[in-house]
Order: structure tokens, then C-alpha cells, then sequence
């Protein structure tokens, strides 16, 4: 194990020991801050709703990656290789970024209902501009004597695209997909706590009414967990991709 | 003649800009044989990178034509011309190898076959140690020869090269030179050369073209009556010496005008 993964966990489990501690001496009201005993109580009450929880919540945000992602490569990549258009298409898509998603969310409720529908259609909003951006911008700022070449070679348009400019573009695409994931999910989560009947947001708020705190710690610890898993797995995606970027010996 | 691989007959380019028709090049003609080494220089601005690029393919002309094996060009063909640039332009991603059998995948070429071929012009170049290694892992100069084994791997009969070695030292300049005649003599390859280095272009050439500006066009013809192979010596020589004041006093004729 390499010297800072250690140090890491070392800093984990001396929060957790200190969790442990300021519980047990009662250092923070048990409302506040719950001892572990009372997470792990509020598992054994409703663990298979928390379960079903999750698997809702996991799959909202599944569906709306899976929706976010080509949907915001595609146009990205479709306004940033009309050179006549992508700079107006640039400024367009970045004003709309800046709207925030959760002033329309009472319209998405009344379009498609407080369902799963509602949370997926919030994610795909929020996700999508910064990846659909971050692609746009990172395909206008190809070097065009890649794309001479490329021709010189013999490769058709699409060729051109999808063998050269897009791969180009990809660390640029990679770090569009990791903010818009990342509003994903914070989306997904917080329209379950604003109006929905199930996920984990809604376990987190609903728990918060009743003030059963274990119930609420619970919720938040799942949900963290969940998106520590997908940004491993986007940095795995990460990493895949930029193996040829790091600089190798100089000759 | 039969020989010959590149005809250009009337070739004239124009833009279209805000303040009027812009003339790039002007009833260009002039035809390369077979096997020939032929360089082009000129003043900056003359227009040598849109020839290249009519020569390619990737641009139209206004009017007249380029003839390659007596086929009109109109698209890139790349299996009868390779290309090279004063940028490498090879794929950040890919290993030397992989770039230099990039053209062939391109055209559905089985994977196997290309690798072979990939290999073996990479040794031809001098960099059969290097096959695994991506571009950001290879000199400036080892660039430019993994660009000229891509510009070879679809067995073109011409090569193009718009300054292929411009961006390198002098030293790596002339060792590349050198190693490009040697390359032309082992392929039996046609070669079009532009550059701005005078001494290069005599020294490579057998037939120096030397342009002029607005309009581009081409002023004057200069055989290069130098026995090969060529050596560092003849570039002393007295004929050398008269050619490059020939030429040099051409462009600076054409810049004061």
C-alpha cells in the first residue's frame, strides 16, 4: 500500500474513533449527531428500505447519465465542428448553464409527475450543459492541421470526427463529464427531497420530519457512498483515456 | 513525356476577401518526372502552401489542373500521395507504429499486414527500437521520421512535403536531409520539396523552382547540375555558391517590388 493511500485511511479511522468518542461522552446532542449504535439501529429497523432506496436513486441517476452523456457529446460536438455557428451555440448553452435547473423543477413535476420521470429529466438538464460545453469547446480548439492531415490521408469527414477530432477533444470531453455527472447526482438527490416518494433524498428528508436522526445519517452516508463510486469509476474512465498524455522521458 | 508523375498545367487560385479578389497563385505550370527531386522556394507569402494544398487535393483551383499519373486530382489520393508537414501531426495516443499504419486502417487494411508494413518503414527510417514509443516519448526529429514512414506506408510513388524540417535545429536539419535523400534513393520516390532554406533546397534538388509573390507564380527554373550522392563539401563548391546568390537575389528582387 503506497504511503498517502495509508495516510488516508489512517485520517478515516481516526474520524470514525472520534465519532465514537464525542457520542459516547456526550458531547453533541444525540439529534445533532448520532452514536454509530444509532445508525446501525436505524439499519436493522428499515435496512430494505433504505436498499430500495438506493436502488431507485442509483437508477435515476443510471438513467439519466445514460441520457446526459450522448445527449451532451453529441450536440457539443455537432456546434463545435460548425465553426459558422459554435461560437454563438458557445454563448448560448453557457447562458443557459447559468439559469439554475431548480427554479424549473415545479414545471418538470407538473410535465411528468413526481415519479422517477421528474428526478431523471432534472439530472439531464443539470448535466447536460457542461458536458455539451465542455465538448463544444474542446472540438473548436482542435488543431486544425490535425484535421489537414487526416484528410491528406484519405480519411472520410467522419473519420476525421470520430478518429481524430473527438479523441483529441476527450480530456476536455472527460472533464465536462465529470462536472456534469457530479450535478447529476446532486440533482437526483435533491429533487427527491424537495417532492417525491421514494430514493434516498427522500428517506434523508422524510427521516429529518420525524426526527429520527440515525434514519437521516443513514441516507446521507448511503448517498455519499454512492457518489464516491461513480467518481472512482469516472476516474478510472479518466485515467483509461490520459495514459498517452503524460509526458515521457525527454530524448 | 511518359514519365511523367505531376503535371500542373494554368493552375491559378484566388480568394474571395473583403477588400477584393486575392491572386495566391497565377497560371502556374511546370511538370516533375518520375523519380525527380524537386524543391520550391520563395518569398513568405507566395503561395508555396497552397500549391502543396492543390497538389493534395484538399483545396479546388479557380483554374487549370494538376495531373498525378495523368488523373486529375480533385480529392486527396492518398495512394498515390503521401504528405508531410513542418508538423509531425502524429496522434498523441498512438505508438510510433500504430501512427505510421494509421493511413492504412483508414482504409480497412487488416491489422496484421499493417503492423508488418509499419515496422519495416520504421526501420527503414532508423527507428526500428522505437515502435512502442508515443510521440510525446520521441525527439522533434524522430517526429519528423515516423511523419515521413506514415507518408510511405500506403507505397505512394510521390511524396509531398510542405517544410518538413523547419522546425528542427540545424544540425538535426541536415542529418534529416541526408537521411531523406537516402530514404529517395532506397524508394525510387518522386519528391516535392517546399522549404525556405536555400542551402537545403540546392543540396536535396535535382531542379530548384523558385517563386515569386502577388501573384504567386513561378520565376525561374534551376537545374541543380551536382553529381550524386551529394556531399557536405559541394555545398562550398563554386556552382553552389552561384545558385544560391542566383535564387537569393530572385526572392529579394520579389520582396522589394
Amino acid at each position: 500500500m503506497s504511503k498517502p493511500s495509508l495516510i488516508r485511511y489512517a485520517i478515516l479511522l481516526a474520524l470514525i474513533a472520534l465519532w465514537f468518542l464525542v457520542t459516547a461522552m456526550e458531547w453533541v446532542k444525540p439529534i445533532q449527531l448520532p452514536p454509530p449504535a444509532g445508525l446501525w439501529a436505524a439499519w436493522q429497523a428499515d435496512g430494505s428500505r433504505f436498499l430500495d432506496a438506493f436502488a431507485l436513486t442509483a437508477a435515476e441517476i443510471a438513467v439519466a447519465i445514460l441520457i446526459a452523456w450522448p445527449l451532451g457529446i453529441g450536440i457539443g460536438a455537432v456546434f463545435g465542428s460548425l465553426r459558422a455557428v459554435s461560437e454563438a451555440a458557445s454563448a448560448i448553452l453557457g447562458s443557459l448553464f447559468a439559469v439554475p435547473a431548480i427554479i424549473l423543477y415545479p414545471l418538470f413535476i407538473a410535465w411528468v409527475g413526481m415519479g422517477p420521470e421528474s428526478k431523471v429529466l432534472f439530472g439531464v438538464i443539470a448535466g447536460f450543459f457542461p458536458i455539451a460545453l465542455n465538448t463544444l469547446s474542446g472540438v473548436r480548439q482542435v488543431d486544425q492541421s490535425y484535421v489537414t492531415m487526416a484528410r491528406a490521408m484519405g480519411a472520410s469527414r467522419l473519420q476525421v470526427f470520430y478518429r481524430v477530432v473527438l479523441r483529441l477533444a476527450l480530456p476536455s470531453v472527460i472533464s465536462g463529464l465529470r462536472i456534469g455527472t457530479a450535478l447529476i447526482m446532486i440533482s437526483v438527490v435533491v429533487s427527491e427531497m424537495l417532492a417525491s416518494f421514494g430514493g434516498l433524498g427522500y428517506m434523508i428528508a422524510y427521516h429529518r420530519t420525524m426526527f429520527d436522526t440515525g434514519h437521516v445519517y443513514l441516507g446521507i452516508l448511503m448517498a455519499l457512498l454512492t457518489v464516491l463510486t461513480v467518481n472512482w469509476l469516472l476516474s478510472m474512465l479518466e485515467l483509461h483515456f490520459s495514459k498517452w498524455q503524460e509526458r515521457g522521458a525527454e530524448l | 513525356m511518359s514519365s511523367e508523375v505531376i503535371r500542373v498545367e494554368n493552375l491559378s487560385k484566388m480568394y474571395s476577401t473583403r477588400e477584393g479578389d486575392f491572386h495566391a497563385l497565377d497560371k502556374l505550370s511546370f511538370a516533375i518526372e518520375e523519380g525527380g527531386f524537386v524543391s520550391i522556394v520563395g518569398p513568405s507569402g507566395c503561395g508555396k502552401s497552397t500549391l502543396l494544398q492543390l497538389l493534395t487535393g484538399l483545396l479546388e483551383p479557380t483554374s487549370g489542373q494538376v495531373l498525378i499519373d495523368g488523373i486529375e486530382v480533385r480529392k486527396p489520393l492518398p495512394e498515390k500521395t503521401g504528405v508531410m508537414f513542418q508538423d509531425a501531426t502524429l496522434l498523441p495516443w498512438l505508438t510510433a507504429e500504430e501512427n505510421v499504419a494509421f493511413p492504412l486502417s483508414l482504409c480497412g487494411k487488416d491489422k496484421k499486414e499493417s503492423q508488418l508494413r509499419a515496422r519495416d518503414l520504421l526501420k527503414l527510417v532508423g527507428l526500428g527500437d522505437f515502435i512502442n514509443h508515443r510521440p510525446a516519448e520521441l525527439s522533434g526529429g524522430m517526429r519528423q521520421r515516423v511523419a515521413i514512414a506514415r507518408g510511405l506506408v500506403r507505397d505512394p510513388r510521390i511524396l509531398l512535403m510542405d517544410e518538413p524540417f523547419a522546425a528542427l535545429d540545424e544540425q538535426t536539419r541536415f542529418k534529416m536531409g541526408e537521411e531523406l535523400l537516402w530514404i529517395w534513393q532506397e524508394t525510387r520516390k518522386t519528391i516535392l520539396f517546399i522549404t525556405h532554406g536555400l542551402t537545403e533546397a540546392i543540396y536535396l534538388s535535382d531542379t530548384v523552382l523558385v517563386m515569386g509573390t502577388k501573384p504567386g507564380r513561378i520565376i525561374e527554373v534551376i537545374p541543380v547540375d551536382l553529381p550524386r550522392p551529394r556531399t557536405f563539401e559541394m555545398i562550398g563548391s563554386e556552382f553552389f555558391g552561384k545558385a544560391r546568390n542566383r535564387i537569393w537575389t530572385l526572392i529579394q528582387e520579389e520582396t522589394e517590388a
